[in-house]
């Protein structure tokens, strides 16, 4: 049979893009589906890419081959780096992006990628034959046959935005919903749920008295996301800061009846981490005032974003809580804030490539898999557009460890633990932190990336010449400098002067002295690219710890190795508790450590665990034996 | 089908009762056969109340309680029922034979607490105090075995852990959130961190007391030569072991001799006398004596008081006053020249010998001793060894390492403390976060 696509994308978001790109990039014949063209790549809730952890999974996409990151740079209009003064692993470049520009980028990126065709259309059934994915066929009844097919719904699925009383059948931003799709995807026995997110009003900048506010302005000399970015990144526009006070918390708590978060209207679960202003007024009852961020939503609109104000209250209620905070007296409302009700998968459907475990060739990703986030969207639209292309040529799944990368974090986490409530990647949840940094994303997985065919040549022969950069900043800081020569700068720091000369390298190793330090006393390190230079800086400075993590890393390892087939049948195997059971049954874990990283899952479960698998072991070699023994006698 | 298990629950040797335990889904059924009781039966018995009856051994009966704890409530998450006999081996013996008889399988060793580890009934902590209480040899090691099982030792981690995600969340909420939480919460994390340390010390330094339960604790019998101190030795182990003469200079090396004290044992050395000018064999014994008063948990410094307080006597104090001690003032019927002392007695009538075995079980700290938890595996005090490092190691790098180095020691403490109950690490330092912090945007 001659298929009319090799695989279809469902869904141009942030996801769908980063599958269709890379599905194409990998020499797919690929078909683009969005229910609108004027929504690729739209940014529907904040104005941002990038910040903690997300800033890491941006790295890391790039590092693949994925495109946000060089869109990001491209769109980008001011940026900073979160948690300088932190520690380095958790250094986070965030950018504020203009929405439109960004928008439209993609776009045009993905119409000028090679082997993509994008169509504007709801895909209203997925096409299914004796258990394998054979085409889509849209809500107007055309039917496009292709092997494999990615879902990106984001938060499209019946979606419905509350406003108060008002509640409306439609997606975000006023873009039209799916209906057809979750009735398919029940039909298929896909287990279904729903959940909840919010997004702030938007506000008039001239009606906003900037002088009431505190300026925030971007940083200069940080590096991009994109290793491919070359040209300066725009950093010119600012944001600023202002407050809630005990009259908005007053405004807010009279009016709870109103709200639906609390009045029953809504029954999606809603995230902790971005909660609306009604749930922190409530939760956090003490706290006198609640930051309030005005951030452009673009270079060429007068449109701002008012982050920190998410919420659903009712229109009158948005405006007087508005009109209640420093600066935004006289504000004027151009869109109202929303909760938005969507459907999604429970992402335990999925194994660890993000394939669905019932169907062949069927993958997921995105907001649809019960994460939130522009960035996470992406990873997994990368992830999963790299295993629908390698299920296409009959190859294993691609999937990364938790000491890999962040996406492999966040993977992980949803395939094996699930999640209750909109995913949002945090710093805290990889262990393995100190070695998951943006400086050493590329050097983590470019490699990789290439083995997998989604790192071009220019891509890569970046890589090459910043791994040799690496070396050369190695060699270079075994430069020894004179007492006198790094006096000034020990000084300042309160640093004991050396009583003879001292190494670059073991200027880094001083505690009060960093990286900046040394570049004061040898302004050559300069010339270096910022990465490479701050990755050398850190495995030097911080080598101990570094060094401690890789001796759990280790020991996990041994667990990573021992592969689990996902024909097991967990409920046969007495000793496992039945919950523990159950649980297994339903993520079928890919190896052992997996396994344990189950909830519901003890210690002493896997421990059985082990002993069924050594015993089968054993029972394999015994008949393996006899067999050859059998041979022997012939 | 699991089938039903037999074994005793009691140490094997004469005890006053003796336990036999049937675990399995024919527990009650079985028991039923041998035991009858007024209002008893298996379809009437209340679980966890003690029946007063009679255990019926095929050619004898014994008087027997018997109590019946229904699953999962029990000590293995299955039926158990438990007969409480007279002790003695021929009686637990004669009703194990016959309860195997009527269907139960004798269980091989641990598969009580196997059984119960597999049903999600113990954490790791708790398994490994009953293998201790299993081999436990004297009444106090059983009773700690006993704590650890009701999870002292559990408790005392759990506190570390509390104190541990304290600062994890502390640390994690800013540098995922910089921008929100501005505050310098450093002080909380250091505070967290130091309750922490003291919480893992505590219980480091009372698995020190384990060796106390395992070898007992160390008394030594000190003072010039004829004072009388292997009569003391005597009247303590109401025996005659120690050769007492009246010639100074009798007991010429170290005799050590135990006897129990609240269930611990208290091995006494008496030592030579200690003398200026003595014989060669004397003077080896001597310097043997003073190693052992550096080595002891108590010295007992015994004066005689019918002879005045010489020098040799205050030089001889004056090397162990840095020890613990107890000065014993002897030969109270001749009291002439009174001393200083904490406890006067008579070793050879036994006047007081009560009086100062109490004070040495006082001195020794026993009751004290016994009511801290005490970590009774080397994997135990290794985990609390490693955690306490790596607190110490979060608390040096305050100021000088970023916060995500210290993020690193402080969870590696934590991830020890899991893997010594055994638990899954999974607990998140995310959940706590948002039950702390009002964050996110």
């Amino acid at each position: 049979m001659i298929y009319d696509y090799d695989a279809i994308v469902i869904g141009a978001g942030h996801a769908g893009a980063e599958a269709a790109h890379v599905l194409a990039k990998t020499g797919k014949r690929t078909l683009l589906l969005s229910l609108s063209l004027e929504a690729v790549a739209f940014m529907a809730c904040n104005p941002n890419v990038g910040g903690t952890a997300k800033g890491h999974l941006v790295k890391e996409v790039d590092a693949l081959g994925g495109i946000m990151g060089e869109i990001a740079d491209r769109a980008t209009i001011q940026r900073r780096m979160l948690n300088a003064g932190n520690g380095p692993a958790v250094h986070s470049l965030r950018a504020q992006v203009d929405k439109n520009l960004y928008h439209r980028l993609m776009k045009r990126k993905l119409e000028l990628t090679d082997g993509l065709d994008i169509t504007e259309a709801e895909a209203a059934e997925i096409l299914i034959d004796n258990g394998a994915v054979c085409g889509v066929k849209t809500a107007m009844g055309k039917t496009y046959s292709a092997r494999a097919v990615v879902m990106a719904t984001g938060v499209y699925l019946d979606a419905r935005i509350i406003t108060g009383e008002y509640v409306r059948a439609t997606g975000p931003a006023g873009f039209m919903r799916s209906t057809a799709l979750t009735a398919n995807l029940l039909a298929l026995g896909l287990d279904i749920r729903r959940f909840k997110t919010g997004t702030p009003m938007r506000i008039l900048s001239s009606s906003i008295d900037y002088g009431a506010m505190e300026e925030q302005c971007g940083e200069e000399g940080l590096p991009a996301f994109s290793m491919l970015t070359e040209d300066e990144v725009r950093n010119d526009k600012k944001c600023w800061l202002t407050y809630t006070n005990a009259r908005t918390h007053k405004i807010i708590l009279d009016n709870l009846s109103r709200a639906p978060m609390y009045n029953g209207e809504i029954s999606g679960v809603g995230p902790r981490y971005c909660p609306s202003i009604e749930t922190k007024v409530v939760r956090f009852a003490d706290k006198e005032r609640h930051q309030v961020f005005i951030e452009p939503e673009g270079a060429d609109t007068e449109e701002m974003y008012a982050q920190g104000l998410s919420t659903s209250l009712p229109y009158d209620v948005q405006e007087e809580m508005v009109h209640s905070i420093r600066g935004l007296e006289k504000a004027k409302i151009t869109r109202y804030g929303y909760a938005i009700e969507y459907d999604c998968l429970n992402p335990l459907e999925l194994n660890a490539g993000l394939g669905v475990k019932k169907y062949k060739g069927l993958y997921s990703a995105g907001q649809i898999n019960g994460s939130s986030g522009y960035e996470e969207a992406a990873a997994q639209g990368l992830v999963a557009g790299i295993n629908a292309s390698r299920y296409l040529d009959g190859k294993e799944p691609f999937v990364m460890r938790r000491d890999e990368s962040y996406i492999g974090v966040l993977i992980d986490d949803l395939v094996t633990k699930g999640t209750e409530e909109p995913y949002r990647m945090m710093t805290s949840r990889a262990e393995y932190r100190l070695h998951l940094r943006q400086d050493n994303a590329d050097l983590r997985l470019t490699a990789k990336g290439r083995e997998l065919g989604t790192v071009d040549d220019e891509r890569y022969s970046k890589y090459i010449k910043k791994v040799a950069e690496i070396a050369e900043i190695r060699e270079a800081l075994k430069h020894r400098y004179k007492p006198e020569e790094v006096e000034e700068v020990f000084t300042a720091k309160g640093e004991t002067l050396p009583g003879g000369s001292i190494s670059g390298e073991e200027i880094l190793r001083r505690g009060r002295l960093s990286a900046r330090e040394l570049l004061m006393i040898d302004p050559a390190f300069s010339k270096y690219d910022y990465d490479a230079f701050f990755n050398v800086a850190t495995e030097i400075r911080y080598e101990g710890y570094l060094v401690k993590e890789q001796r759990t890393i280790k020991e996990a390892q041994r667990m990573e190795e021992k592969r689990l087939s996902p024909d097991i049948d967990y409920s046969s195997i007495e000793g496992i508790r039945k919950e523990a059971r159950e649980k297994l049954d339903a993520v079928k874990p890919m190896t052992v450590a997996q396994a344990a990283r189950i909830s519901g899952v003890n210690s002493a479960d896997v421990t059985v665990l082990l002993l069924w698998l050594r015993k089968r072991e054993a029972a394999t070699a015994v008949s393996a034996k006899s067999e050859e023994n059998g041979k022997d006698g012939e | 089908m699991k089938d039903t298990i037999v074994a005793p629950a009691t140490a094997a040797g004469t005890a006053a009762v003796g336990i036999l335990r049937l675990s399995g889904e024919d527990a009650l059924s079985v028991a039923a056969k041998v035991f009858a009781a007024k209002g008893w039966s298996a379809e009437t018995a209340e679980p966890y109340r003690m029946y007063l009856g009679k255990a019926d051994a095929g050619n004898f009966a014994d008087k027997a309680f018997c109590m019946y704890c229904k699953a999962p409530k029990s000590y293995t998450g299955e039926d158990v029922v438990e007969f409480h006999l007279h002790g003695g081996k021929v009686v637990l013996d004669g009703l194990l034979r016959r309860l195997v008889a009527l269907g139960a399988r004798p269980a091989l060793p641990g598969e009580f607490t196997k059984r119960a580890y597999l049903n999600g009934k113990l954490d790791l902590a708790e398994a490994e105090g009953i293998e201790d209480m299993i081999s436990a040899g004297s009444e106090a090691e059983a009773m700690q075995a006993y704590r650890m099982m009701g999870g002292e030792v559990s408790k005392g981690i759990e506190r570390v852990k509390e104190f541990l995600i304290e600062a994890a969340a502390n640390i994690d909420a800013v540098l995922d959130y910089p921008e929100e939480l501005t505050d310098d919460n450093m002080p909380l994390i250091e505070a967290a961190l130091t309750e922490a340390k003291a919480e893992l010390t505590r219980l480091y330094e009372g698995s020190k007391d384990r060796r106390m339960l395992k070898e007992g604790l160390s008394l030594v019998l000190a003072g010039l030569t004829n004072v009388g101190k292997s009569s003391l030795m005597n009247a303590l182990l109401r025996d005659d072991r120690a050769i007492v003469t009246d010639i100074a200079g009798t007991t010429r090396d170290v005799l050590r001799e135990s006897f129990e004290l609240e269930g611990v044992t208290i091995n006494v050395s008496d030592t030579a006398g200690i003398r200026e000018g003595s014989d060669e064999v004397e003077r080896i014994g001597i310097a043997r004596a003073e190693r052992a008063i550096e080595g002891a948990d108590l010295v007992i410094f015994v004066t005689d008081c019918s002879v005045p307080e010489s020098e040799e006597e205050r030089a001889l104090y004056a090397k162990i006053r840095h020890k613990k001690h107890i000065r014993v003032a002897n030969k109270g019927d001749a009291e002439k020249y009174p001393r200083e002392a904490d406890i006067v007695t008579e070793a050879k009538t036994g006047a007081n010998i009560d009086a100062l075995t109490a004070l040495i079980a006082d001195k020794l700290e026993l009751k004290k001793r016994l009511e801290t938890p005490i970590l009774t595996r080397e994997r135990q005090i290794f985990a609390v060894k490693a955690a306490a490092d790596h607190v110490d190691s979060a608390l040096g790098a305050i100021g000088a390492a970023g916060l995500d180095c210290l993020a690193v020691d402080v969870k590696a403490a934590w991830a020890e403390l899991c893997s010594l109950t055994g638990e899954d690490v999974a607990e998140s330092v995310v959940d706590e976060i948002f039950s702390r912090f009002c964050v996110g945007k």
